[in-house]
């Protein structure tokens, strides 16, 4: 029995690809899908070619009726001579493993033509490193010269919402119903849409939903940027009533505040001091590679403090069924990395104590918040406490970093000329 | 991430016959033995396929027929190799005559399973054309 | 042994006593039998599973609601069930040839099969041509059906017409039958398979426009039907798609009856009196090789029919509440391994639709499940029949099995099967709703799983299959015939020939017409249909144009 390959670590942008060859595009998209190639690689190797797509994320509870919607709205791309591609993500069986793949025949005929690539990608239960590759995958189609890209998830949990992240504008869907299902959208995908969509809305009760669905964005705590206020249509994808408005309401996010937007978040900030801590911290959090794969998320920040949090899969646990020490460490050394850098300075760590109190069990939600003990010129200490949902204490941890005068944003440019 | 070879497969019906309860019971015994499987409604045009086997990087085509549509199965083979998916490994299910079933396998087809076939010896065949399909796959 | 020579008359409950003892410990491993659809059989049926003191009113007499032991009072033993075999090959005059043969060989009504690119709605010249005529007739315009059906006087030879939504076929049939100057009125035979919905979810194979137009066309059908074709059967409700696809029986026969509720609920709500059109109800049904669950299941049906077209459609016409039905061998129980004990198979499976009072049969050829239909295995299909009927006289008793403890047990079980998936039909909003969300795919395909694993372990066996196989000399299987290559070629060419020569603004004309009723409640689109045959237009340029204004009908891939 052969070995299983290493991720590899160099990867030429095939001219081809760049070109618009659909074969390449698909190769290139099973590299990352079969994990052949080491995280963010495509990405770096890419970044020069990145930016003429405007990337569209559309979630919904399942039966939301997303795919027709993504086939009215392809239709409609087609008609204004767009070059359109689309990832459908379905959920893999939590028993086999397999999947049936069958959002791109629910997208209808259009899968046929030939402005229209569409690739289904199957959620496998790695669901910390799905966004890894969505990005990825969005990037290389990116690179291919499509217009727009339509992400279609299923919406049923967490990891929808980090998908949705990987999109320029984040679109809801929901079908009209009997309130339940409003309440089936979790809080997290409603923190972060841009629009929501009432779909069927030929069916009673779409009113009804719009307004419910008006009354919850009251309750999003981040409120959104003074240029974009997040409206609620309807649309009916069997008769193409609303699909116009809603492309050109999608249009006018992407003009005022979405076009691009998901690769701002990659660029590290000029001047890294200037920018104010929360933003400085929630920037580095996410273009962590390691912090990313295994699904952290941080969730709070500020000066000399950071929280952080994860939800345990299937590939945290340890022999024993429990949550790995190492991953707890991973959780807590986060926390600990973000706040002692959020002065705007590098700062490594020389040392790290942990001691693990209680066992964490799949499905746990933890949380490492960090603060700091002590910071002077040269030295810091932070404390860092890991507790799970229940408020019961996993693991406490202890961290010194020593401050270097490197800015964080020449350090990370220094870093990428020497990989390359 | 781990490189178990997870097979991606397309299971569909070329031509003009309709009967799918044998393509249906197949892509859900392959999803059940852990593959990935795009699953299509039959009257599937020729052009349609092959797009949609080089959009998903399929490493099996599956095609399924009961009446007389895999007398075309050449002409999809053809087109395969004309898109350059001759690394694509194509296997006919459900009703065809002995003659017809040697013209198949001259035209590429890897081979043909007839009514009475178990779900364990497709799947397992299917497994194995994946995962030599990928080892010797060339280098984009 | 020793066993006591029981001399004393034993009184009913002691002998049963006396045999449960004996069987238990005679059994040894006594496994659970269920069939297929679910019903536990035990494994013997008394008096006290079922007697006729109690029960007389269920079964009533033939000819008599319920109908239970048969919709006529003198069934086969009057007329007995007609040969109606399914017959089509390569061009018009190949396929002429053939059917004349057929009459000959006793066949009492014709059901010719269509190609199957008529049947998805394609002219000859949009088609791959190695597809064409392989398994039916292609027939494309009048001239065509005239030509296949030279020969045959259609006032007095019923003859079926296999072409669902927008029924193009028999279109083809009634302009041909003007230009011959037979009267419409005395057309008899059958919209076979008409029932949109069945092959939507199912079969697929004629399925052709989106759900709502097809259900407008159907039923401008029934109206046109009802108005110009006094002896036609509009409605042939299809039992026979969804248990090939693998639907329990119980299941299959849910589906059907709730398909009959919603279609024949459309035709009251255009206005139409249940009383005009039940009477030109007919069903159709796949019969598998599971004997006795076949005839409880069709026997539970008459009953159920018969209460649903009285009390729910409130019908008051008798004729309104009888269950006729067409029954067809199922070709799924067939195998390629060792062909000739398909023969077996079939004459099983024939007895069980005979025996359960079917008005028409279709018996399948041996070689089904190798190739389409040779005129051999044609032809022993329908001697089957003949020996059936004149060797084992089978038509000699109405309801043969009827008052037996099994067979009335199994039958009020099967109701009961029946009328609890109805209830979750009805649950759903009705047939045309449950198909639309898909609960009818997800039961059959769930059934269909539920077979095959069954099959795959064993537990079901197969002769030839997955016990008793045998290694096969394949050279000993029939050589199928395909159509002469060149006779298609010189039918395509006449065809393109004769869309040339017709008259285009004719066609035109029919055509925008036809185009303009698919918009307009008020006209008959089926009506429209027979003008565009009439005009000269094509199978092709119907189903086109209906598509373009009504939709392409597109299947959803559930699995």
């Amino acid at each position: 029995m052969s070995q299983p390959k290493l991720p590899q670590h160099h990867w030429a942008v095939p001219a081809a690809l760049l070109a618009g060859d659909r074969r390449v595009l698909a190769r290139s998209i099973s590299l990352i899908e079969h994990g052949e190639l080491a995280a963010g690689l495509v990405s770096k190797a890419l970044a020069p070619h990145l930016g003429r797509a405007h990337v569209l994320g559309i979630t919904g509870a399942p039966g939301a009726g997303k795919s027709t919607l993504v086939h009215a709205m392809l239709g409609e791309l087609l008609a204004r001579g767009q070059r359109i591609a689309v990832v459908a993500v379905d959920p893999s069986s939590p028993i086999s493993g397999g999947a049936v793949l069958g959002d791109r025949v629910r997208m209808g005929e259009h899968g046929a033509h030939p402005n229209v690539f569409i690739r289904s990608l199957a959620t496998r239960g790695h669901l910390g490193g799905l966004s890894q590759s969505t990005e990825e995958i969005v990037d290389v189609m990116d690179a291919a010269g499509f217009d727009t890209i339509i992400i279609e998830t299923v919406g049923a949990g967490q990891s929808e919402v980090e998908i949705m992240r990987v999109a320029d504008t984040r679109l809801v869907a929901c079908a009209p119903g009997m309130g339940d299902n409003v309440q089936a959208i979790k809080a997290g995908i409603l923190e972060i849409a841009d629009l929501l969509v009432v779909t069927k809305s030929d069916l009673p009760g779409a009113n009804a939903t719009a307004r419910d669905l008006k009354d919850m964005l009251h309750l999003r705590s981040a409120q959104a940027a003074a240029t974009w206020t997040v409206p609620v249509l309807q649309s009916c994808a069997t008769t193409a009533a609303g699909v116009v408005e809603l492309l050109d309401s999608i249009a006018q996010h992407a003009k005022v505040a979405g076009h691009g937007r998901r690769l701002a978040a990659r660029r590290p900030p000029k001047a890294a001091v200037a920018l104010d801590s929360t933003a400085l911290v929630m920037h580095l959090a996410s273009v962590d590679p390691f912090a990313q794969s295994l699904g952290i998320r941080c969730t709070e920040a500020g000066k000399g403090t950071a929280t952080v949090s994860l939800t345990l899969q299937e590939q945290h646990l340890n022999f024993n069924g429990t949550c790995h020490g190492g991953l707890v460490f991973a959780l807590a050394d986060s926390a600990f990395g973000l706040a002692s850098n959020s002065y705007g300075k590098v700062a490594a760590g020389i040392d790290a104590h942990v001691t693990y109190q209680q066992a964490a069990r799949l499905g746990d939600c933890l949380q490492a918040r960090a603060t700091e003990v002590s910071r002077s010129r040269k030295l810091a200490v932070y404390r860092v406490d890991v507790t799970r949902a229940d408020g019961a204490v996993i693991s406490s941890f202890t961290g010194t970093v020593y401050i270097t005068g490197m800015d964080i944003a020449a350090a990370a440019a220094h870093a990428a000329q020497e990989t390359m | 991430m781990s490189q178990v070879v997870i097979p991606k497969v397309l299971v569909t019906k070329i031509g003009f016959d309709g009967h799918d309860r044998g393509s249906r019971v197949v892509a859900a015994g392959l999803r059940d033995a852990g593959m990935e499987v795009i699953y299509t409604p039959p009257w599937q045009e020729i052009a349609t396929v092959v797009k949609l086997a080089l959009e998903e990087d399929v490493d099996v085509i599956g095609i399924s027929s009961l009446a007389t549509d895999h007398l075309i199965v050449p002409k999809l083979m053809l087109a395969l190799r004309e898109a350059g998916l001759n690394d694509v490994a194509v296997i006919v299910g459900g009703i065809v005559p002995d003659t017809d079933e040697a013209t198949l396998l001259e035209a590429g087809v890897a081979r043909v399973f007839h009514p009475g076939s178990s779900m364990a010896d497709i799947a397992a065949y299917v497994h194995e054309l994946a995962v030599v399909g990928r080892t010797q796959r060339v280098a984009v | 042994m020793n066993e006591a020579i029981r001399t004393e008359v034993l009184s009913e409950a002691e002998a049963y006593g006396a045999w449960q003892q004996d069987y238990a410990t005679s059994i040894g491993v006594d496994k659970t039998v269920v069939n297929r659809s679910g019903v536990p059989i035990q494994p013997i049926y008394t008096s006290r599973d079922w007697n006729s003191k109690d029960h007389s009113a269920d079964l009533g007499m033939p000819g008599q609601a319920p109908y239970t032991r048969g919709i006529y009072a003198t069934m086969h033993r009057g007329k007995t069930w007609s040969q109606r075999q399914l017959t089509g090959l390569g061009t018009p005059s190949e396929f002429n040839a053939r059917l004349l043969e057929v009459l000959a060989q006793g066949a009492t009504a014709l059901s010719p099969i269509p190609c199957n690119s008529v049947f998805r709605g394609y002219d000859m010249d949009e088609s791959h041509i190695e597809l064409l005529g392989t398994c039916g007739t292609v027939i494309n315009t009048t001239a065509h059906m005239d030509r296949a059906l030279q020969g045959v006087d259609l006032a007095k030879i019923s003859c079926a017409q296999n072409d669902p939504t927008p029924f193009t076929l028999l279109a083809f049939m009634l302009a041909a039958a003007r230009r011959r100057g037979t009267d419409w009125k005395s057309i008899s035979g059958t919209s076979n398979q008409s029932d949109y919905l069945s092959h939507y979810v199912a079969n697929h194979m004629f399925f052709r426009i989106a759900l709502p137009g097809a259900r407008r066309i159907l039923t401008d059908h029934i109206e046109f039907c009802n108005r110009f074709l006094p002896k036609w059967n509009p409605m042939s409700v299809v039992g026979q798609h969804t248990q090939q696809a693998g639907a329990t029986p119980a299941e299959s026969m849910a589906f059907t009856l709730c398909t009959a509720i919603q279609n024949a609920e459309d035709c009251m709500a255009r206005g139409m009196d249940p009383d005009q059109f039940l009477p030109r109800f007919t069903f159709f049904f796949d019969v598998s090789i599971s004997f006795f669950e076949e005839i409880a299941k069709f026997r539970a049906a008459r009953r159920i029919w018969a209460g649903l077209a009285r009390n729910r459609l409130g019908a008051k016409d008798p004729r309104s509440w009888r269950f006729k039905f067409h029954a067809q061998t199922s070709g799924v129980d067939l195998t390629r391994q060792q062909p000739l004990n398909n023969i077996s198979r079939v004459t099983v499976q024939a007895m069980a639709g005979i025996l359960g009072g079917l008005q028409s049969l279709h018996t399948d050829a041996y070689d089904e499940a190798l190739s389409c239909p040779s005129e051999f295995g044609a032809r022993i299909a329908i001697a089957t029949q003949n020996v059936l009927r004149e060797e084992a006289h089978l038509t000699d008793v109405i309801d043969p099995l009827g008052g037996s403890f099994y067979v009335e047990t199994l039958t009020d079980q099967m109701q009961a099967q029946i009328e609890s998936v109805m209830q979750r039909v009805q649950d759903a909003g009705g047939m045309y709703k449950a198909v639309e969300c898909g609960l009818v795919q997800g039961m059959i395909g769930e059934s269909a799983r539920k077979f095959q694993q069954k099959v795959d372990s064993g537990e079901q066996t197969v002769v030839g299959v997955n016990a008793y196989q045998i290694e096969e000399d394949s050279s000993a299987r029939p050589v199928n015939t395909r159509p002469d290559r060149a006779s298609m070629q010189r039918l395509i060419d006449e065809f393109k020939a004769f869309k040339a020569e017709r008259s285009q603004s004719a066609v035109q004309t029919a055509l925008d017409a036809l185009a303009r009723s698919a918009g307009d409640v008020k006209d008959n689109v089926f009506g429209r249909v027979v003008e565009a045959a009439e005009a000269g237009c094509t199978h092709g340029e119907i189903c086109q144009t209906l598509r373009r204004e009504m939709g392409f009908g597109h299947v959803q891939a559930i699995v």
